[in-house]
């Protein structure tokens, strides 16, 4: 539990067992794991791309959003900047001060790509699943998206039902997401969020992979992102939903990996394995 | 070993305890408890559970890279007793190579 920010942000750090990224000049970047909005947590990426980033010996941050996980539930503060300021803070407090490799799941990645129109010299590169940048279309997205979940979650019966199709467990998250969102001005502040000046997201100049399941709706942002960042590298997983970071890690940490090495110059190969 | 495990056990249900706060039930916990089905834990819980194994057991675990080595699938079929094990062998082999190393 780390305070940043006036909150308590539930935090994972993995040390690399072995020794640094080899290949790069400078400091190896620590990666910075940032999870999507309502129903996640950093349970998506701990069990998918954590490990194999320490083990390819990056240092490795995990957080729970704010409202989310085991992080603090303040009432009011769920505009894009209020997360970018508690990502900026964490780091302060956990005394992160080199360059970053931050990786995004759904909103995890607006706000990775927020952090960087605001702090681009600290960005290394940027990995999202299933995201955009901060721009108009990705957010009245977003509007509907937690509209339709903040509409169907508090009808009678939607979460039992959840638990007979899913089980028990998924039953016991979309009464976590209910709560939260009736809890908090999520879904109202969000959507609304001032968002950082078109020319101070084309500056970001670091390497860009974006990921997108091919049966998601959000794989129609790609040529919006790639048209605002020409740097990015889109990649498509066929048949994929926007769950596909859970649905398909394997495939998500081969193309991130072959990323790292082609993009980022830096050497990961002795970390494909298992 | 088996006095051991039956330490470790006893660390872990406390832990459990303590990340499941109110929502902990009166049931005992042993080898066979499933973190998923039997506890109610979601997967959120579990590592809160490897942070705290972590702080208490140090490197000489490496706890958090056993358990991010599952995938979420596995996640939900994990036993309270697995991870007794992962731990006892983590201990059994530290004491084997001496202090001082992984």
């Amino acid at each position: 539990m780390v305070r940043a920010n006036g909150i308590t942000l539930h935090t994972q750090r993995l040390d690399p067992p072995g020794p640094a990224v080899d290949g790069r000049t400078g400091p190896t970047p620590t990666a910075v794991l940032i999870h999507g909005m309502a129903s996640d947590t950093m349970a998506s990426w701990y069990f998918t791309l954590a490990e194999p980033l320490s083990r390819a010996g990056f240092p490795t941050v995990l957080y729970d959003l704010r409202g989310h996980g085991r992080s603090d539930r303040p009432a009011t503060g769920y505009a894009l900047d209020d997360f970018v300021d508690d990502l900026a803070a964490l780091l302060a407090a956990l005394d992160v001060t080199g360059p970053l490799l931050l990786l995004g799941n759904s909103f995890g990645g607006t706000i990775a790509f927020g952090y960087a129109a605001r702090h681009p010299e600290r960005v290394a590169g940027i990995v999202t699943v299933e995201s955009a940048p901060p721009i108009p279309e990705w957010m009245r997205r977003v509007r509907e998206r937690l509209a339709r979940v903040a509409a169907r979650l508090p009808r009678e019966g939607a979460v039992t039902e959840i638990g007979v199709r899913r089980g028990r467990v998924a039953a016991q998250r979309a009464a976590e997401t209910q709560r939260m969102l009736s809890d908090t001005t999520l879904e109202q502040e969000l959507p609304a969020s001032p968002l950082p000046p078109a020319e101070a997201l084309a500056a970001i100049g670091c390497p860009v992979l974006c990921l997108y399941g091919g049966d998601s709706a959000v794989v129609e942002l790609a040529p919006e992102v790639r048209a605002l960042l020409p740097q990015t590298r889109v990649e498509v997983l066929p048949d994929q939903r926007h769950t596909v970071l859970i649905d398909r890690p394997q495939e998500v940490r081969r193309l991130v990996f072959a990323w790292l090495a082609e993009s980022c110059s830096l050497d990961v190969t002795q970390s494909t394995t298992a | 070993m088996a006095s051991a495990q039956d330490t470790i056990l006893a660390d872990l249900t406390e832990m459990i305890d303590a990340v499941l706060g109110d929502f902990a039930d009166d049931q005992v916990v042993t080898m066979d408890t499933t973190f998923s089905e039997d506890l109610g834990m979601e997967s959120i819980d579990v590592i809160a559970l490897a942070g705290r194994l972590q702080t208490r057991y140090g490197d000489t675990v490496n706890f958090a890279h056993f358990v991010a080595k599952l995938d979420l699938d596995t996640v939900r079929e994990l036993k309270v007793g697995q991870l007794v094990n992962h731990i006892a062998e983590s201990l059994a082999q530290a004491d084997e190579v001496g202090a001082g190393s992984r």
